[in-house]
C-alpha cells in the first residue's frame, strides 16, 4: 500500500494521478452544530496539502475523521481507489495514515527509542529499534540521540521524536496537526525542509493543518481553505497571496494589525508607528530582580531572571512554550515562591507566594489557563467578577446581592459578555466569553501591572481583535503590560519591547523597531547573540 | 426569568421529587423484603420505627433531643466541605469535646446558667484542638486530613477513656461512682441545658440552639465575604491563592470551626442528657456513633445547611424508632440495615441528576462550539 503508485508527480502533473486520499460529501454534526458540511478533499501523493481555517472551522473534526477518531454521519472516503471505512486509529494506521499530534504523546522519563518502542506488541528488540530510529535519521534529516531521555529534549527534538514514531510505521498518508506552535522560527524552517523530502523521496500525501497564513502559502503545493465547517476554496499555492488566503479563512477582507498577527502574518519590516514610545520615566512600575526558582524535580524554571517594566509599555516575552513563562505568569499570581530574588511593584517589595499579595499590590493577570487560577467555573459569572476584591459589593463583610447584581450587568454591558444572566454558572459560558469576564475583573480593578498570558489562544479572529484593542488602551491608560506569548506574531504586532525567555533565564531583549527576525529566532533557541 | 427557563425549572423539580419518591419507596421494599426474609415481619416493625420516633408520647421531643447534635455535627461537617477539606473525624472531636466540657464544667464550677454556657464553650474548643491537630498535621506537614482526621477518632477515644480512669482528670470520686468505673460526675442540677415540655414533649433546648447555628451557618456560607472566600478555597485553590484566599488561614480556620461544631454537639449532648445520651455524665462510648450519623447527615443534605434540619430529623426518627424494632422480635440490627438502604435512597438521586445534568451542560456546550 505504501508505494503502490510510485508515480512521483513534479509540480503540476499531480493533479491528473489517481489521488491517495478522496473524502466525498463528508459531513459530521454534533448536535445542532454541523462542524464539518459536505467536505470534498482530494490528497495527492508526492504533494503537501494545506488545510488552512480558524480555531472552530472544522479542520480538526475533518482529520480525526481521516484517523478513526470521530466517525462521519455521511459521506465516504476512498484510499487508494477503495471505498472504506476508518472506525478506529488502528484501522486507520493499517491504512497506512499517521498523525503527529499537536499535543505530544511523549512519556518524559523514557528514552528516545523507548518512546518510540512504546504501543508495541510482543517482544522488544532495542537494537533494531535504535537502527530504525537511525535509518529514518538519515533519510530525513531527523537527527536524534536514540538513548536521550524524553524530559530532558527541547520541543522542537520531542516533535522530532513524534514525527519519526509516526515514520517508522511507513505511513503513506502523514497529517501534521499544526505543528509549529512549539517550534522557534528556525525549528520550523527545518521540519518544513523535512517534511518536503518526505514527499519528495518516498511519494507520500503530506497534510499540514494551520491556521497559520504564511506557513501554508510557504510550505504546501495545494490550499484547501475552511471556514465554520465548509471549504470555502481551493486553490494552487502557488497561485495564491496573502489577502486571498486572508479574505477566505475570515470571511471579509483584513486590514486590521491585529487580525494579521492573528493569522500568522509577520511584518518585521513595518513597525506601526503607534510603537514608537517616547523614552520611559526612571521608575519602573514593575520591578524582578534576580527570580530563581525550581521545580520538585530540581531543575531550574526560573533562572536568574531580571525584568523592568514602566507605566505605558507592553513589553513581549517571546520564547518557545515551556521555558519559564507559565512560572513567570504564576510568580506574579502569587502562585508560587522565590528561591532567590525579589519583586517589586511600585516601589513596594511584595513577597512572592504569600496569597493574594501580587493582586492587592496591583498585578492583574489574564492566566495562560484561565480554568486553573482565572475564574471558579462552579460559581456564578457575577461571584467570578469579584474574586480578588469584594469590598464593592460587600462593605461589611455581607454581600449585598442588589450591588452584586448591578456591579455584574454593568460589567456585562461594558465588556460584551454573552451569557444568560448574572448568575450564569461560568461553565456555561464559552471559552471566549470567560475570557472577557476575567478581562472585565482584572481591568475593573485598575491595575498598574496588566500580565496577559496566551491572551488570545484559542479565540477566533473578531475575539483577538478586541482582545488586543483592550490590551492597547489599557496601555495608552498608563497600566504596564506583560504580555507573555508564544505566538511571535502576536509579540511583534503588540510590544514596544521584546525580552526573550530560554530555560527560565532572559536570554536577550530588543526594541521593537530594532528587531531582527533571525536574531530573535536564535535568542528562542537559546543563543545570547 | 423567561418563560422557558420558569418550564425548564419546574420540570427538573419533578424529576428531582420523582427520583426521591422512587428511591425511597425502593428502600422500603428492600426493608420489608429484609424483614420478611430474616423471620419477621413487616407490619409491625415499620409500626415499631413509627411509635418510638413519633406517636407514642414523649417521643418526638426525644427525637428532636437526638436530631440537635446530628444537626451541629453535620453543620461542621458542612463548613469544612465548603473549603474543600474532607473532615470525617466527628465522632473523636465530639467525645473529646464532651471531654473538654466535663472537665472545665467541674474544674470552673461557676454559678449554673452561666456554666452552662462555658461547658458548650469548653465542648467548642475541645472539639476544635482535636480537629486542629488534623489542621497543624495537615498545613505543616501536608497530611492529607481525611486520615488524620480520622485515625484520630481512635486516638481520641483512647486518650478520653485514660482520663476517666484517673481521678485527676474525669473519674468521678468514689462517692459519687458507686462501684462504676470510668464514669465522670454527675451534671448539677443548675448546669443542665434545660428541658421545656411542649405539647407533652420533653424538648431539650440544645435543638434550638442547633437550629438557630443552622440559620446562622446558611447565612455565613451564602452571604458574608467570609462565606464566600471559604467557597472559593473550596472550588478551586488556585484561583483562591491568587485572590488572597490563602489556603492554610481559610482551610485551617475551617477545620477548627468543623470541629468546633462537633465538640458542641458533645457537650450539648452532655448538658442536654435524655435517653438517649445517657445521665449529664461522661462514659466510654458517649459519642453514641453521633459524629458519624452527622457526616451522614451532611453528605444527604448536599452541603445545605438548611436542608441538614430535615435530614437531620429523619436520621433521628430511625434512631429513636429502632430502640422499639427489638420489641417486635426482630433482630434490631435489621435496622441499621435499613438505615442503610435508606441513606442509599436520599444519596443516589443527587447522583442520577448530577449525571444527567452534566450530560445536558455537555450537550449545550458541543451545540455553542
Amino acid at each position: 500500500m505504501v508505494s503502490g503508485s510510485t508515480d512521483l508527480p513534479g509540480a503540476g502533473s499531480s493533479m491528473e494521478s489517481a489521488p491517495a486520499v478522496d473524502l466525498r460529501n463528508i459531513t459530521k454534526r454534533f448536535g445542532a452544530v454541523t462542524a464539518c458540511d459536505q467536505i470534498d478533499l482530494a490528497l495527492t501523493r508526492g504533494r503537501i496539502h494545506g488545510i488552512l481555517g480558524e480555531n472552530g472551522a472544522g479542520k480538526s473534526t475533518l482529520m480525526k475523521i481521516l484517523i478513526g477518531l470521530v466517525l462521519p454521519d455521511e459521506g465516504s472516503i476512498t484510499i487508494d481507489g477503495e471505498a472504506t471505512q476508518i472506525h478506529s486509529p488502528l484501522a486507520a494506521a493499517e491504512l497506512g495514515i499517521g498523525m503527529v499530534h499537536q499535543h505530544f504523546s511523549l512519556v518524559d522519563p523514557l528514552t528516545v527509542w523507548e518512546n518510540v518502542a512504546l504501543g508495541d506488541a510482543g517482544r522488544l528488540d532495542p537494537n533494531a529499534i535504535r537502527n530504525r530510529i537511525g535509518n529514518i535519521a538519515d533519510q530525513y534529516g531527523l537527527r536524534i540521540e536514540p538513548d536521550a531521555r524524553v524530559g530532558d529534549l527541547t520541543a522542537g527534538l520531542r516533535q522530532r521524536v513524534e514525527i519519526i514514531k509516526c515514520l517508522r510505521r511507513d505511513p503513506s498518508i502523514v497529517i501534521f496537526d499544526e505543528p509549529t506552535s512549539v517550534l522557534t522560527p528556525e525549528e520550523s524552517v527545518q521540519l518544513f525542509a523535512s517534511l518536503r523530502q518526505v514527499v519528495a523521496d518516498e511519494g507520500r500525501a503530506v497534510v499540514l493543518v494551520s491556521h497559520k497564513l504564511d506557513e501554508v502559502l510557504h510550505a504546501t503545493d495545494d490550499i484547501t481553505i475552511m471556514r465554520q465547517g465548509k471549504v470555502v476554496d481551493r486553490l494552487l499555492a502557488a497561485d495564491a497571496d496573502a489577502p486571498t488566503l486572508a479574505r477566505g479563512m475570515v470571511g471579509r477582507d483584513v486590514s486590521l494589525r491585529s487580525e494579521r498577527a492573528a493569522l500568522g502574518v509577520l511584518a518585521v519590516d513595518d513597525p506601526p508607528v503607534d510603537h514608537v514610545l517616547a523614552q520611559p520615566d526612571g521608575t519602573p512600575v514593575l520591578e524582578i530582580l534576580g527570580a530563581t526558582a525550581h521545580a520538585p524535580d530540581g531543575r531550574a524554571v526560573l533562572n536568574n531572571f531580571s525584568l523592568k517594566l514602566h507605566a505605558g509599555e507592553i513589553v513581549g516575552i517571546a520564547g518557545v512554550e515551556g521555558n519559564g513563562q507559565r512560572e513567570l505568569g504564576d510568580l506574579l499570581s502569587s502562585l508560587i515562591s522565590l528561591d532567590a530574588g525579589s519583586v517589586v511593584v511600585d516601589g513596594h517589595k511584595i513577597t512572592p507566594g504569600r496569597s493574594g499579595a501580587m493582586a492587592r499590590a496591583g498585578v492583574g493577570v489574564i492566566p495562560e489557563d484561565r480554568h486553573d487560577s482565572g475564574i471558579v467555573l462552579d460559581m456564578s459569572l457575577a461571584e467570578n467578577l469579584i474574586l480578588v476584591d469584594q469590598s464593592a459589593v460587600a462593605p461589611k463583610g455581607f454581600i449585598d446581592h442588589g450591588a452584586l447584581e448591578a456591579h455584574a450587568n454593568a460589567m456585562i454591558e461594558q465588556f460584551d459578555i454573552q451569557c444568560s444572566g448574572p448568575h450564569a454558572p461560568m461553565w456555561s459560558l464559552s471559552g471566549g466569553n470567560q475570557q472577557r469576564v476575567v478581562l472585565a475583573r482584572e481591568l475593573s480593578q485598575q491595575p498598574k501591572v496588566l500580565v496577559a498570558a496566551q491572551p488570545t489562544r484559542g479565540l477566533d479572529v473578531g475575539a483577538i481583535e478586541y482582545m488586543s484593542d483592550r490590551l492597547r488602551a489599557a496601555a495608552d491608560d498608563g497600566v504596564a503590560v506583560l504580555l507573555i506569548s508564544s505566538e511571535l506574531e502576536e509579540i511583534l504586532d503588540m510590544s514596544h519591547r521584546i525580552v526573550v525567555m530560554h530555560a527560565g533565564r532572559l536570554v536577550g531583549e530588543m526594541p521593537r523597531a530594532d528587531v531582527d527576525l533571525e536574531r530573535l529566532g536564535l535568542m528562542m533557541g537559546g543563543a545570547t547573540v | 426569568m423567561s418563560a422557558g427557563t420558569a418550564h425548564r425549572q419546574n420540570s427538573r423539580l419533578r424529576e428531582w421529587i420523582f427520583f426521591y419518591i422512587l428511591s425511597i419507596i425502593a428502600a422500603l421494599v428492600l426493608s420489608a423484603i429484609l424483614v420478611e426474609a430474616t423471620g419477621g415481619d413487616w407490619r409491625p416493625v415499620m409500626n415499631a420505627l413509627l411509635d418510638g420516633s413519633l406517636r407514642r408520647p414523649g417521643r418526638w421531643g426525644e427525637t428532636l433531643g437526638t436530631a440537635a447534635p446530628m444537626l451541629l455535627v453535620a453543620l461542621g461537617t458542612i463548613i469544612s466541605s465548603k473549603a474543600g477539606l474532607i473532615n470525617i473525624g466527628q465522632e473523636g472531636q465530639l467525645f473529646v469535646g464532651a471531654a473538654f466540657a466535663t472537665y472545665f464544667g467541674f474544674l470552673l464550677g461557676g454559678p449554673g446558667p452561666l456554666n452552662v454556657v462555658l461547658i458548650l464553650i469548653f465542648g467548642a474548643v475541645g472539639g476544635a484542638a482535636w480537629a486542629g491537630v488534623a489542621a497543624l498535621l495537615k498545613f505543616w506537614r501536608n497530611v492529607p486530613e481525611v486520615l488524620s482526621t480520622l485515625l484520630l477518632v481512635t486516638v481520641g477515644g483512647q486518650l478520653v477513656a485514660y482520663g476517666l480512669s484517673q481521678p485527676w482528670l474525669l473519674l468521678a470520686p468514689l462517692a459519687d461512682r458507686g462501684n462504676r468505673n470510668q464514669v465522670s460526675t454527675q451534671l448539677a442540677d443548675d448546669n443542665r441545658l434545660p428541658r421545656p415540655e411542649i405539647f407533652g414533649n420533653e424538648v431539650p433546648s440544645a435543638v434550638f440552639i442547633a437550629i438557630a447555628l443552622a440559620a446562622v451557618v446558611s447565612v455565613l456560607l451564602a452571604r458574608t465575604t467570609w462565606g464566600f472566600r471559604l467557597r472559593m478555597l473550596g472550588r478551586n485553590p488556585r484561583a483562591a491563592q491568587r485572590s488572597g484566599v490563602g489556603q492554610t488561614r481559610y482551610g485551617a480556620a475551617a477545620l477548627l470551626l468543623s470541629g468546633a461544631f462537633a465538640g458542641v454537639a458533645g457537650a450539648a449532648m452532655l448538658a442536654g442528657g435524655g435517653f438517649a445520651f445517657g445521665n449529664y455524665q461522661l462514659v466510654p462510648g458517649f459519642s453514641a456513633n453521633i459524629g458519624w450519623t452527622g457526616l451522614l447527615v451532611a453528605l444527604v443534605a448536599r452541603e445545605k445547611a438548611l436542608v441538614a434540619i430535615p435530614v437531620a430529623f429523619v436520621f433521628a426518627s430511625l434512631r429513636t424508632g429502632s430502640s422499639f424494632v427489638g420489641a417486635t422480635g426482630v433482630e434490631g440490627r435489621i435496622t441499621d440495615v435499613i438505615q442503610g438502604f435508606l441513606v442509599l435512597a436520599l444519596l443516589v438521586p443527587p447522583a442520577v441528576m448530577f449525571l444527567r445534568e452534566r450530560q445536558r451542560a455537555r450537550a449545550a456546550a458541543t451545540e455553542r462550539v
